[in-house]
């Protein structure tokens, strides 16, 4: 009913191919969209530039994670390093006057050329491995960044941002902030959704699959997977850069460390691999959920008057945050995606559930 | 059931008007964003603790100028996203005065606080090239930078050899991260000046394996050691040492170091060891027994009593006496409310504040934010910390070159 299908006929490969198939869903998107754009009309400021902002900006950075881990198949356990230099060259390359834009894609390539370089050796291997040699290029990262002044920015290894400008405009306000990491979560998000339709995204969904299988169908694995690190690395250099340019306004190597890696990787895993909107769903739960429980535990506790140690009232919220992870997973092990998939396939032919049966 | 919940509910109500309109002015509201879960857990309690019990005496005083003040405590779990957050939403509420207690989260920070004019408390975190107020108007590191306390050490060593270091050698083991390698450049200028040798001995994080780092400092045989870090790395340390046989003296630590290190350590074993510090060890303090006094004997302390019997516990009663005192000057200077611009006047009217006899003296002044960064050095007894010189502020000159060379590199 809510997803009607009645009407819906693909009669030709094109139709078939299409990226909404049900109308429902392009309406739902086009709605999200919409609200997007008025959201600093209608959101406060503080849940504007505090938690929309970081949100969308580290689901570009996740679904950058998740084409290479949810679509290639390929466990990536370094992802923050890739992030960090990315953000380090950016800013760099803006502090020595180059103009943002440039400054951006500089920092993308900077990162695709360190990731794929890593994945090239990292790739002789597989697995466990593989995600292993990952880990290794964060230590790698952390190492070089904590003992080079010249790259991490003096003896206190924090690197200030030069006022971010895109198209010759200085963007100081928060909605400037804002759309600037609205705008690079919509063009990921089209990116990755077109990315199912292509040629590219199915030979990843075979390599991932089975590489040798895909091999032998005449793909050519090596190549896709490095392709798939690339990309990836590209997402995420310049989300790293639009991270530190709109949020933190000085990057520090704490804000990709090991267990920022870590993060990234439990946001897709808990979004759902290979699951766009599960990215969505996995950095809000991740990313803002401690956070929020946080606050509401305080003011609860505030509430009822009761005399908690701040120590005990500063764990609940980890301990509930860990909690609702487990549950997630126990009611749908593929994740937050799937979990609205469930939904959403019930929807699509209530109440008339029967007929499908 | 329901009647009875809904009776509390219109009774918290009323109780909440009746507050609310006998609170005119707003009170007086530090934001205190603590890592109270993760990497800071060694400290963050005992100072966020110190920070509520010393805010339940200003109001049990009468408040400042009349109103009460308050302190509002969150975790932040060290993790610069959610200490902006903190810092955003408590600063929408009208708090403009911050501390982090962790230098990811303040150096997330301060960007925000210098542009919307908020003031950022950072003692003992953060940069330390925040001293120079005139780079960094909004940022206060009230107490020694790493820099300062490096130097205060080596003029102890200097006290402690009749002023010739000329044939001293001087280990520095540091965790091998940007907190450790700070005071580096400052020792390394200060050998030269002086004639020291120095070694280098990196600690790879977390500091569990130090088995190779000791082994060569029994080789090298230092006459001394200057130590930054933190926790239980010390208890390794300590344990390297005694395979080493290198007696427990030498060993400097940086202020990073506590009773519950000594206790891991042994009280025994720990004898001989000393620490540089900006606050006075030990239960005599006289703010700290009038804390016991006046809440924990009546059963209002805001924790365990154990925390109280912490060498942090007076590191936070020191951090925020300042806190207040300045909110005093500022209802001296310029009346109620206290506005952001009176605070920052009067953090720069603190003179000689000890904080009745709690920490080195301090002077807060437009160029200065850090309040002259006086340190002493204390040696365990086995019982209490015993003082081994004065509050000494030792070659201002050298540290605040590097403090100079660091800040003009802000905002470039």
């Amino acid at each position: 009913m809510f997803y009607r299908l009645s009407g819906v006929h693909h009669a030709d490969y094109i139709s078939d191919s299409r990226m909404f198939k049900v109308p429902a869903d392009r309406n739902l998107a086009v709605f999200f969209l919409i609200i997007g754009v008025a959201a600093p009309f209608i959101i406060p400021s503080l849940y504007l530039n505090s938690y929309m902002l970081p949100w969308l900006i580290w689901t570009a950075a996740a679904l950058g994670l998740n084409l290479v881990t949810g679509w290639a198949g390929q466990l990536h356990l370094g992802y923050a390093a890739v992030m960090a230099v990315g953000a380090y060259s950016a800013i760099h390359a803006a502090k020595f006057g180059v103009p943002w834009e440039f400054a951006l894609i500089i920092g993308g390539l900077a990162s695709s050329v360190i990731g794929s370089l890593f994945a090239f050796a990292a790739l002789r291997v597989k697995g466990l491995y593989l995600a292993l040699t990952t880990l290794a290029m964060q230590f790698v990262m952390d190492w070089v960044l904590t003992h080079s002044p010249a790259i991490s920015g003096g003896s206190h290894a924090s690197l200030q941002s030069p006022t971010l400008a895109l198209l010759g405009q200085d963007i100081t306000s928060d909605a400037g902030y804002y759309y600037v990491a609205f705008g690079w979560c919509v063009l990921v998000t089209i990116f990755m959704l077109n990315l199912k339709r292509t040629g590219l995204g199915r030979a990843l969904v075979a390599v991932r699959e089975k590489d040798f299988a895909a091999a032998i169908l005449g793909v050519n694995s090596f190549y896709y997977k490095i392709l798939a690190f690339a990309t990836s690395s590209f997402i995420a250099g310049v989300s790293g850069a639009l991270l530190v340019a709109t949020f933190f306004f000085l990057a520090a190597p704490e804000q990709f460390s090991v267990n920022v890696s870590i993060q990234v990787l439990a946001m897709v895993i808990v979004g759902g691999l290979g699951s766009i909107i599960g990215s969505y769903f996995g950095v809000a739960l991740i990313l803002l959920v401690p956070g929020l429980v946080n606050g509401l535990v305080a003011a609860g506790s505030e509430a009822i008057g009761m005399q908690i140690n701040v120590e005990t009232l500063a764990h609940i919220p980890n301990a509930v945050y860990g909690a609702l992870i487990v549950v997630i997973l126990l009611i749908e092990p593929l994740g937050l995606g799937k979990l609205y998939g469930n939904i959403r396939e019930y929807l699509m032919v209530w109440p008339f559930d029967q007929l499908r049966k | 059931m329901r009647q009875l919940t809904k009776a509390l509910a219109v009774f918290s109500m009323m109780g909440g008007l009746i507050t609310g309109s006998q609170a005119l002015a707003e009170p007086f509201k530090v934001g205190v964003c603590y890592d109270l879960s993760k990497a800071y857990t060694f400290a963050s309690p005992q100072v966020s603790q110190a920070a509520m019990d010393l805010a339940k005496l200003v109001n049990l005083k009468g408040g400042i100028g009349g109103e009460p003040v308050e302190v509002i405590v969150r975790d932040h779990g060290n993790e610069p996203q959610r200490g902006i957050e903190c810092y955003s939403k408590l600063s929408r509420e009208g708090v403009f005065v911050f501390d982090t207690l962790s230098t990811p989260v303040s150096l997330a920070i301060l960007p925000r606080a210098m542009e919307d004019g908020r003031v950022l408390m950072q003692s003992l975190v953060g940069r330390g090239d925040a001293v120079d107020g005139t780079v960094f108007d909004w940022v206060y590191p009230v107490g020694p930078t790493y820099w300062g306390q490096a130097a205060n050490d080596v003029a102890y060593l200097k006290q402690l050899h009749d002023g010739d270091l000329s044939d001293v050698k001087v280990g520095f083991v540091y965790f091998d991260y940007p907190f450790g390698q700070e005071p580096i450049e400052i020792l390394e200028t200060l050998s030269e000046k002086e004639g020291f040798d120095l070694e280098l001995y990196p600690v790879p994080l977390p500091g569990s394996d130090q088995a190779s780092v000791w082994s060569k400092v029994r080789r090298d045989k230092p006459d001394h050691v200057i130590v930054w870090m933190l926790g239980g790395a010390h208890v390794v340390a300590s344990k390297e040492m005694q395979r080493n046989r290198i007696p427990m003296d030498k060993y400097i630590s940086v202020n990073w170091l506590n009773e519950v290190d000594i206790a891991n350590i042994g009280n025994e074993a720990a004898i001989g060891l000393k620490r540089g510090t900006n606050v006075v060890g030990g239960l005599d303090v006289p703010l700290r027994q009038e804390i016991l006094a006046e809440l924990y004997e009546k059963g209002e302390g805001s924790g365990p009593l154990e925390k109280t019997e912490d060498v942090f516990y007076n590191t936070g009663l020191a951090m925020y006496s300042i806190v207040f005192e300045a909110a005093r000057k500022a209802v001296e200077l310029e009346g109620l409310p206290i506005t952001p611009e009176s605070y920052k006047a009067g953090l720069e009217t603190l003179k000689d504040f000890d904080a009745n006899g709690l920490m080195a003296p301090i002077t807060v002044t437009g160029e200065d934010h850090g309040g002259g960064g006086k340190t002493r050095i204390e040696m365990w007894d086995g019982e209490t910390w015993v003082p081994q010189t004065d509050w000494i502020s030792a070659y201002s000159d050298v540290v605040w070159d590097v403090v100079k060379e660091s800040s003009e590199k802000y905002g470039q």
